[in-house]
C-alpha cells in the first residue's frame, strides 16, 4: 500500500481502459479523486462501497440537484451506495470522451425518477422543481403550463409521456447536451 | 401513475392515454418484435436501447431474483449474437465487440460478465483456419494504430496544461466561461508550437548566421515598446533577415527559402488546422440540431423548452454559490419563455415590424458609416506629416484604444435595435470583428502604398506596438477594474458582482490573434510576444475570474458562441492571407529582407525551387494554368459544381422532409394498428364494439366504416384470389351489395364443404354488418 504505487496490476488497469472511456492514467486519477472521499475504506480495499452520502461529497455531485438520481443509476446495488468501479462507471459517462447515445440513455435514467421506462407528467415535474432550486419556487400552474408545453413540444405520438426516442429527439436537437452534460474527472 | 395523470388537467385524448400507458409494458414488447427492430444494427451497432428495454420487461418480471444479473447478460450476448460482424475470431471484430460493450448501459460488472460469455461463444463458434498474409497486416498496422492512439490520449492526459484550473474555473463559474479558457489555452497551445517552429527554421539560423553579438545594450523603454532604434536590425524584424545562404561547409542553408516556406507552411497548415476544426464544430453545434432537413426550422421538430429542460443544468458547476445562481437563472428563463409563448398570442403588427426592420437598418447604417469614418480618420492620421518624436506611438495608441472601446460602444448600441439576445450577441461580434480586421487591413495598405525603404519593418513595428501596448490594457486595466468592482459588492457598495464578460474577453483573443496574423510574417518574434502575452493572461485571467467575478445571470448557450469565436479567427486568418496575398507576394521592398534577391517573393518559388528559367516545359505549363482564361474556366467549373452540390443537397432536404412526414404518419399507423390489436386481444373487437364511443373522425370508425366495406372493390377483387376457406369471410357483407358473387361463392364453399377455420370470421363480420344496418 505504498503512497506512490499503484494498487492495480496492469491487467485490471487494462481491463477498464477496455470497458471503460478512459486511458489508464485517467483511471488512476479517477482513483485518487475516489480514494480522497474516503480515504481509509479506499486504501483498505480499492473497490470498497462507500455509502451514497460519501459520494455525494464530490464536489460536482454535492450541488447537483439530480444528485441522489445520479448515484442510484450508477449503484450496482441501486440503493445509491457505490463501489470504486461504479463511480469509475458515473465519471466515465460523464466524461468528455463518452459519445452522445450512452449519455443520453443515462441522462434518461436519471430524469425517469419512477423508473417506468417513460418520463411522464409527474418526471417532468420533479425535474421542474429540482432545476429551479428550494428557494426560487414557480408557481403550481406555471409548472403545469411548462410541463404542458414540453408534452406538446416533444411528445411526438400523443401518450402523455417521452419515450426514450422522444428524449432522444430532443437531445439530438440541443447542441449544448454534451456540453452541460459533463462532469471534468 | 395514474394518480399522477389525475392530479393535473388533461388534453382531450386523456382517456386513451391512461389505457395506453397502463398497456405500455406489453405494448413495447410487442413493439420490440416488429422487424424494424430485429434488423441487424450496421455500422453504429446501436443495440443497447432494444437490450434495456428487454431488461425493463426482465426487471418488471423477476425484480431481485439472484440469479437475475445473470439472465440479464444472457439476453445482452444473445442480442450480441446476432450481429456476425461482431462474432467473428478476428481483431477487427475483437474491437468491434469491445466497443459494442464499452457502449453497453450496465455497469462494470454486467459488461465483464456479458464480455466472458461474449468470448466463451466466439470460441466455441471459431473455426480454426489460416488468415491471409495481407489480412494479418491489415489487422497488425491496425491494431498498432489504434495501441498508438490509445498511448498517444494516454501522453496527452498527463500534460494537458492548466487541467485543474480550468475545471476549478468551470466549478465557479460554470462550463460557459470554461470555454473562453478553453478557446485561450488552445490558442496559447496553437503560437507555442508556432514560435517553436519559427524559431527553429528562421530566427536560430539567422542568429548563428549574423554571429550573436548585436548591441543590444542601449534599448530605451520607448524603443522596448515600440520596436525602433535598437531593435530595427534585430530578428524581430523581417527587413534583418539575410537574404543568401547561411552555413559552413557543404552545409549551406538559404535564408530566403527557409523564410519563405517555413512562414508558407505556418500559414497554411494553422489555416487548413482552423478551418477544419471550425467545420467540425459547426457541423456539430449548428446543423447536426437542425436536423437534416429541417432548412430554418421549418420541417424538423423544434423543442427548445424540452432542450433547456434536460440540457439546462450545467453539471460541471461544482460550488453551492455558482449553483444557486445557476438555477435561479434557470427559473428565470423558464418564466420568460412562458411570458413570450402567453404573448405571442398578439401578433406584431405590420407596421411594428416595419418599423423595427427599419430601425435596424438605420442603426447598422449607422455603425458600418461610423466604423469606415474611423478608418478614413486613421488613414488620414497615417498620411499626415508631423514632426513629432514617436508619432508612431501615439498612432497605435489610438488604435489600441478604439480596438479596446469599441466593443463596449458596439454593445451599447445594438441594445437599441431590435434583434433576438442571441442574433445581437452575433451582430456585436460581426461589428467588432469587422473593425478591427478593417483597421489592419488599413495599416497593411497604407504601408505598402508609402515609399519607405523598407516597409515591411514598419509593419512588423506596428503589430509589435499594437501587441505590447494592449498588454497594459487587458493585462492591467481590465483586471484591476473587475477586482474593484468585486471589492465594492463585497462592501456592499454596488448590489451585483461583476460578470465575468465572455464576449468581450473573447474579442480580446480575437483581436490579438489578428494582430498576430497580419505581423507574423514581418516580424517573426512576435509569435513569442504574443505566446507569452497569452501565458500571462491566463493567469491574470483566471485570478480575477475566481476572485472578483460570477457567473451570468442569462443562461451562456457555450457551444454555439464558441464556433463562432473559432469562426471569426478562422475568417482573420483567412483576410490576412488575402491581403498578403494580393499586397506582398508581388511587391517586396527592393533593398531590404530575404527576398531582396528576386523580383517578387514568389520568385523563391519559381526561380528559386522550381528554377523555371532554367526549365521551358514547366515554365510554359504554369504560365498556361496561370492564363486569365484557364481561372476562369477553373472558377467557372467550381460555381457549377458548387450549383450541383447545392441543388443535390436541395433535394435531398425535401427528400428527408418527405421522409419525416411519412415517420409521422407510419408511426400513428403503428399506434393505430397496436390499439386495434390490443382490442382483438381483449376481445372487445368481437363481443362489444361500443360504436358509439367513437367520433365520426376517429380512425376506429373509418376503418370499421370504409375499409371493412363490402362495397370495397380492392378488397373484394383480393378475396376472389384467396382460397376458400377465406371466401367465407365477404359471404356475409355480398349478401347486401352482391347477390350475384355470393351465389358463385356459396356454390363453391358447398361444393368444398370444408368451412370450419372460417367460423370465427363469419360470426364477427356478420355481426359488425348487424351493426351497419342497425345504423342505417
Amino acid at each position: 500500500m505504498g503512497q506512490g504505487k499503484s494498487q492495480f496490476t496492469e491487467e485490471e488497469l487494462q481491463d477498464y481502459e477496455d470497458l471503460t472511456y478512459f486511458t489508464k492514467k485517467e483511471v488512476l486519477y479517477a482513483h485518487q479523486k475516489f480514494k480522497a472521499l474516503a480515504p481509509e475504506k479506499v486504501g483498505h480495499n480499492k473497490n470498497a462501497k462507500l455509502p451514497m452520502a460519501k459520494i455525494l461529497q464530490y464536489p460536482e455531485l454535492r450541488v447537483n440537484p439530480f444528485r441522489d438520481r445520479i448515484c442510484k443509476v450508477f449503484s450496482s446495488s441501486n440503493d445509491g451506495d457505490c463501489t470504486f468501479e461504479d463511480f469509475l462507471d458515473m465519471m466515465s459517462v460523464f466524461s468528455d470522451n463518452a459519445p452522445k447515445a450512452v449519455k443520453a440513455e443515462h441522462a434518461f435514467r436519471i430524469f425517469d425518477f419512477d423508473g417506468d421506462d417513460m418520463i411522464g407528467v409527474s418526471d417532468l415535474r420533479e425535474v421542474i422543481e429540482r432545476l429551479c432550486g428550494p428557494e426560487l419556487k414557480l408557481s403550481d400552474s406555471e409548472i403545469q403550463q411548462l410541463v404542458q408545453n414540453v408534452l406538446e413540444e416533444a411528445d411526438l405520438d400523443d401518450d402523455g409521456a417521452l419515450s426514450f426516442a422522444e428524449f432522444e429527439h430532443i437531445i439530438d436537437k440541443s447542441s449544448d447536451f454534451c456540453h452541460s452534460f459533463r462532469i471534468r474527472l | 401513475m395514474e394518480d399522477d395523470m389525475e392530479g393535473i388537467e388533461l388534453k382531450p385524448a386523456s382517456m386513451r392515454r391512461t389505457f395506453t400507458l397502463r398497456n405500455n409494458v406489453a405494448r413495447q414488447a410487442a413493439v420490440n418484435f416488429m422487424p424494424s427492430r430485429k434488423v441487424a444494427h450496421t455500422g453504429t451497432l446501436r443495440s443497447r436501447r432494444a437490450n434495456s428495454e428487454h431488461n425493463a420487461l426482465l426487471e418488471a418480471s423477476m425484480s431481485d431474483a439472484p440469479d437475475a444479473a445473470d439472465k440479464q447478460a444472457d439476453i445482452i450476448v444473445r442480442e450480441m449474437e446476432q450481429h456476425h460482424q461482431l462474432m467473428e475470431d478476428n481483431p477487427l471484430s475483437e474491437e468491434l465487440r469491445r466497443e459494442a460493450l464499452r457502449d453497453l448501459p450496465q455497469g462494470l460488472t454486467m459488461k465483464r460478465n456479458v464480455r466472458a460469455k461474449l468470448s466463451a461463444s466466439v470460441s466455441l463458434r471459431s473455426k480454426q483456419r489460416p488468415i491471409s498474409v495481407f489480412k494479418r497486416m491489415k489487422y497488425r498496422i491496425s491494431f498498432t494504430w489504434k495501441k498508438s492512439r490509445d498511448s498517444f490520449r494516454d501522453f496527452v492526459f498527463s500534460i494537458e496544461l492548466w487541467y485543474e484550473s480550468i475545471r476549478n474555473i468551470e466549478g465557479h463559474l460554470g462550463s460557459a466561461v470554461g470555454s473562453y479558457f478553453h478557446l485561450l489555452r488552445w490558442l496559447f497551445g496553437l503560437n507555442l508550437l508556432l514560435s517553436i517552429l519559427l524559431i527553429s527554421f528562421v530566427v536560430v539560423p539567422q542568429a548563428l548566421h549574423t554571429g550573436g553579438t548585436n548591441g543590444t545594450s542601449g534599448i530605451s523603454f520607448l524603443d522596448f515598446i515600440s520596436g525602433t532604434g535598437a531593435l530595427e536590425d534585430t530578428p524581430l524584424l523581417y527587413g534583418h533577415y539575410h537574404d543568401g545562404d547561411t552555413g559552413a561547409g557543404p552545409l549551406r542553408y538559404d535564408m530566403a527559402f527557409a523564410y519563405f516556406f517555413t512562414m508558407g507552411c505556418a500559414y497554411l497548415l494553422f489555416f487548413g488546422v482552423l478551418c477544419y476544426r471550425t467545420a467540425d464544430s459547426y457541423r456539430r453545434h449548428f446543423i447536426e440540431p437542425a436536423g437534416g432537413g429541417g432548412g430554418g426550422g421549418g420541417g424538423g421538430v423544434r423543442a427548445r423548452l424540452a432542450a433547456k429542460l434536460f440540457c439546462g443544468w450545467d453539471f460541471g458547476v461544482a460550488s453551492p454559490r455558482a449553483a444557486a445562481l445557476a438555477a435561479r437563472a434557470l427559473a428565470h428563463e423558464f418564466r420568460e419563455l412562458l411570458n413570450e409563448q402567453n404573448r405571442k398570442t398578439e401578433a406584431a403588427s405590420f407596421w411594428v415590424r416595419l418599423g423595427r426592420r427599419s430601425t435596424n437598418v438605420v442603426i447598422t447604417t449607422i455603425v458600418l458609416g461610423l466604423i469606415f469614418g474611423v478608418q478614413y480618420g486613421l488613414w488620414l492620421l497615417l498620411s499626415v506629416d508631423t514632426f513629432t518624436d514617436h508619432r508612431e506611438i501615439y498612432i497605435s495608441l489610438i488604435i489600441t484604444a478604439v480596438a479596446a472601446v469599441c466593443p463596449i460602444l458596439l454593445n451599447f448600441i445594438v441594445k437599441l435595435e431590435f434583434y433576438e439576445a442571441r442574433t445581437a450577441f452575433y451582430v456585436t461580434l460581426a461589428r467588432t470583428w469587422l473593425l478591427d480586421i478593417g483597421t489592419l487591413i488599413l495599416l497593411l495598405v497604407f504601408w505598402t502604398r508609402s515609399d519607405m525603404p523598407c516597409w515591411e519593418n514598419r509593419v512588423g513595428q506596428e503589430g509589435y506596438r499594437l501587441v505590447m501596448l494592449d498588454i497594459p490594457v487587458s493585462l492591467l486595466l481590465l483586471p484591476a477594474i473587475e477586482f474593484i468592482r468585486g471589492l465594492m459588492f463585497n462592501f456592499n457598495v454596488v448590489k451585483t458582482a461583476p460578470e465575468f464578460n465572455i464576449a468581450y474577453n473573447s474579442l480580446t483573443l480575437i483581436y490579438n490573434q489578428s494582430v498576430l496574423w497580419f505581423g507574423m510574417l514581418f516580424s517573426p518574434l512576435l509569435v513569442v510576444a504574443v505566446t507569452i502575452k497569452f501565458l500571462l493572461l491566463f493567469y491574470v485571467k483566471r485570478e480575477s475570474a475566481l476572485r472578483a467575478c460570477q457567473t451570468g445571470k442569462k443562461v451562456w448557450r457555450a457551444a454555439q458562441a464558441q464556433t463562432v469565436l473559432l469562426m471569426l479567427v478562422t475568417l482573420s486568418l483567412f483576410a490576412t492571407l488575402f491581403a498578403l496575398g494580393s499586397l506582398f507576394l508581388r511587391s517586396p521592398s527592393p533593398h531590404c529582407g530575404p527576398f531582396r534577391r528576386y523580383a517578387s517573393a514568389l520568385g523563391v518559388l519559381a526561380e528559386g525551387a522550381l528554377r523555371l528559367p532554367e526549365r521551358a516545359g514547366l515554365r510554359r505549363a504554369l504560365l498556361f494554368v496561370s492564363r486569365p482564361g484557364a481561372v476562369a474556366f477553373a472558377l467557372l467549373a467550381l460555381c457549377v459544381s458548387v450549383y450541383i452540390v447545392r441543388a443535390r443537397s436541395g433535394a435531398q432536404q425535401s427528400m428527408a422532409r418527405l421522409l419525416r412526414r411519412m415517420l409521422q404518419l407510419q408511426a400513428k399507423d403503428k399506434d393505430f394498428l397496436l390499439s386495434a390489436i390490443e382490442k382483438v386481444s381483449n376481445g372487445e373487437w368481437l363481443y362489444s364494439p361500443k360504436s358509439e364511443e367513437y367520433g365520426a373522425d376517429s380512425h376506429t370508425w373509418k376503418y370499421l366504416h370504409e375499409v371493412r366495406k363490402p362495397s370495397n372493390a380492392g378488397y373484394h377483387f383480393d378475396v376472389s384470389r384467396l382460397s376458400h376457406s377465406f371466401l367465407e369471410r365477404p359471404r356475409s357483407y355480398a349478401k347486401e351489395n352482391r347477390p350475384n358473387s355470393y351465389q358463385t361463392d356459396k356454390q363453391k364453399s358447398n361444393e368444398d364443404g370444408d368451412t370450419d377455420s372460417s367460423f370465427s370470421w363469419q360470426g364477427s363480420s356478420s355481426y359488425l354488418n348487424q351493426t351497419d344496418a342497425e345504423k342505417r
